[in-house]
């Protein structure tokens, strides 16, 4: 890279020296000489250099690194999280087997897993709605629009949502009562025998074990609360050749062969990155449901997953070493899930 | 070159008006319990009985449903802005010092340590839990708005180192040598020239954080004891618990306030997220 040093952006940092490469320098400028530089430069390197790495190192060595470590090695362990351990081998995970509760999570967050698979979608139509939207001005302001559901905090909509799903209160309930709905649902439990809807009840929708699915598959209705997802699929699209759409329309492709052909290959990257984090975050996430039931998952424990259990164990039942086998198994999972992803959903350009 | 900047229309045929009600449809639905939180948060439960849908006149909203829900929430939020400021601040500071050694010097054992950088990002961090509070309580910390602090900037370094990392290896060689041969300490390089240089994606960083350390409230719920203590997320949970009969109104004030200093902040830096995000996004 060649060129007048003026080009150089930078302040000469006070020192009055003429800096640039050794050709654009006058040779009798007071400049040490290129052996010596590059000596100091090297003795000083080293040592100073290691410290910037330090406090980083330190910080994450302590408290992410050394959990990890400490949590494989206590789940061979029944331990209560202080001064007893008791070492029993592969005991925690054999127990993992024949725990009831445990595999009726993974069941729960299973059936949790998929409907996430079909939340996502919302997200993607939107953002390709407003990414097709012809008028620059309308573009704008949809696009901030999309961003106010982060504005608030999560435990925020959580209890909000809660609100929402309230048998007294709840708008929920409101509307299917005044829109007949719920005389439509009354009628179907009757007719299958679901017992759960009744005319003259209000729906409970937490506190009835079999409609706790249901109503956490339906929360956040309609699902376009994910702003990050949106925005990063906004900015794939917006990295779409225009030429493309071009040729397109010259052969006659309608607005869903746009979509398909074109518009969903393209972004797959993006689609890929969120359905990972989407994936596992599933499996991590327990805070929703802590707040949205109880530490039991909810009534006979419906909304129990893997997760929750976890928890649980820890901190309800004191069972830490148990509780490190189960975040073990989950950790596994994880990491297997996050290498099938790289490994089959490559996307060749 | 020209055909490019002349201005595409994306083929959306007679669907024009279509996409506007679907986008507005959507987006009513999906900010209707915003609307609720926010008409209700006015009513005391009498007039919300009355009409839970429709919002009252301005004369008959019940500030005190506002009053007390400041005097609730003020500490929460002191104590929240205090540890994220902190944690954003503190992170960043270790994040940009971890990148430039990475991206500027191949020293011995560089290699091995970004490995051991990179695969936390790939750690899901679900075990984590348990043993952080035995640490934590081990070094005393529990109970303390430090414990959040030191557990959030060790959660931000991998993404961050990685991110800035990139960074820094784009910026042109040639102004970290004219620092040096002017004699430059690496720490006033990284003041005079890595820092101006990076401002937006430190800013883009810094706010994604902030908002992510703001939303915190596992660990918060389980370090924290003391009510004085208590940030933001606890805060609200704790304030759930207890009452027998729901005030709805004073329950509802009381998110509105605790939505507010994030709408403040993103009033301030709106541009510069979106940008920074979406510049984030197609460079990642």
């Amino acid at each position: 890279m060649g060129g007048p040093t003026a080009v150089l952006p930078v302040s000469n940092l006070g020192c009055g020296r003429i800096y640039g490469r050794t050709a654009n320098r006058p040779i009798h400028a007071a400049n040490p000489g290129r052996r010596t530089m590059r000596r100091f430069r090297k003795e000083r390197t080293n040592a100073v250099l290691y410290l910037f790495i330090f406090p980083s190192l330190l910080t994450v060595l302590i408290f992410s690194y050394f959990p990890v470590a400490n949590a494989i090695f206590h789940s061979f362990f029944i331990w209560n999280g202080n001064d007893y351990r008791e070492y029993i081998g592969l005991g925690n995970f054999l127990r993992l087997f024949s725990d009831e509760t445990f595999r009726k999570s993974f069941v729960t967050v299973g059936i949790l897993l998929l409907a996430n698979l079909l939340k996502m979608w919302p997200s993607i139509f939107l953002a390709v709605f407003i990414h097709r939207v012809q008028h620059d001005g309308w573009r704008y302001f949809y696009r901030s629009l999309v961003v106010l559901p982060m504005l608030v905090p999560h435990v925020v909509v959580l209890f909000v949502w809660k609100f929402i799903y309230d048998p007294n209160y709840g708008p929920l309930n409101a509307i299917l009562d005044w829109t007949g709905i719920k005389s439509v649902l009354s009628f179907l439990s009757d007719l299958f025998n679901w017992n759960v809807f009744f005319p003259d009840l209000p729906i409970a929708w937490l506190t009835t074990p079999e409609l706790i699915l249901p109503a956490l598959i339906f929360w956040g209705f309609p699902w376009v609360g994910n702003v990050i997802g949106i925005l990063v699929y906004l900015s794939g699209l917006e990295a779409i050749d225009k030429s493309i759409y071009e040729s397109a329309e010259i052969d006659g492709a309608g607005p869903f062969r746009v979509f398909y052909f074109i518009e969903l290959p393209l972004i797959l990257t993006q689609i890929r990155i969120m359905l990972i984090l989407m994936v596992i975050n599933t499996f991590k996430n327990y805070g929703f449901f802590y707040l949205a039931l109880d530490q039991n998952g909810g009534p006979a424990g419906a909304g129990m997953v893997p997760s929750l259990w976890m928890f649980n164990r820890a901190f309800y039942a004191g069972q830490f070493g148990y509780a490190c086998a189960i975040g073990m198994a989950l950790f596994g999972l994880i990491l297997f899930l996050t290498w099938i992803n790289n490994k089959y959903l490559r996307v060749d350009k | 070159m020209s055909v490019a900047k002349k201005k595409m229309k994306i083929p959306g045929g007679g669907w024009g008006s279509v996409k506007h009600f679907v986008i507005l449809g959507v987006m009513a639905l999906e900010l209707f319990p915003f609307y609720m939180m926010l008409q209700i948060s006015t009513k005391d439960n009498k007039q919300f009985v009355e009409s839970p849908f429709l919002p009252n006149s301005v004369g008959e909203w019940q500030w005190d449903n506002y009053a007390n829900a400041f005097r609730v929430i003020s500490p929460y939020i002191l104590n929240t802005v205090f540890v994220t400021v902190l944690t954003v601040a503190i992170s960043l500071t270790f994040a940009v010092c971890g990148a430039y050694f990475f991206a500027r010097h191949k020293l011995a054992g560089s290699g091995i340590l970004w490995i051991v950088f990179l695969m936390l990002m790939m750690m899901p961090g679900i075990a984590n839990i348990v043993t952080l509070y035995n640490i934590l309580m081990n070094l005393n910390l529990l109970n303390s708005l430090w414990a959040l602090i030191i557990v959030g900037v060790s959660g931000g370094q991998a993404i961050q180192l990685f991110i800035l990392r990139n960074f820094i290896e784009d910026l042109p060689r040639d102004l970290f040598e004219a620092a040096e041969i002017d004699g430059a300490s690496h720490l006033r390089q990284i003041i005079h020239v890595v820092f101006p240089l990076c401002r937006p994606i430190i800013g883009s960083l810094a706010i994604l954080m902030f908002i992510s350390e703001w939303n915190e409230f596992l660990l918060p719920l389980i370090v924290l004891r003391d009510h004085e203590l208590y940030t933001l997320g606890v805060g609200l949970v704790n304030m759930e618990e207890g009452a027998a009969i729901r005030e709805w109104g004073k329950s509802m004030a009381a998110y509105v306030v605790a939505s507010l200093p994030l709408i403040v902040l993103f009033l301030f830096t709106m541009k510069l997220f979106v940008r920074g995000l979406a510049a984030g996004a197609i460079k990642g």
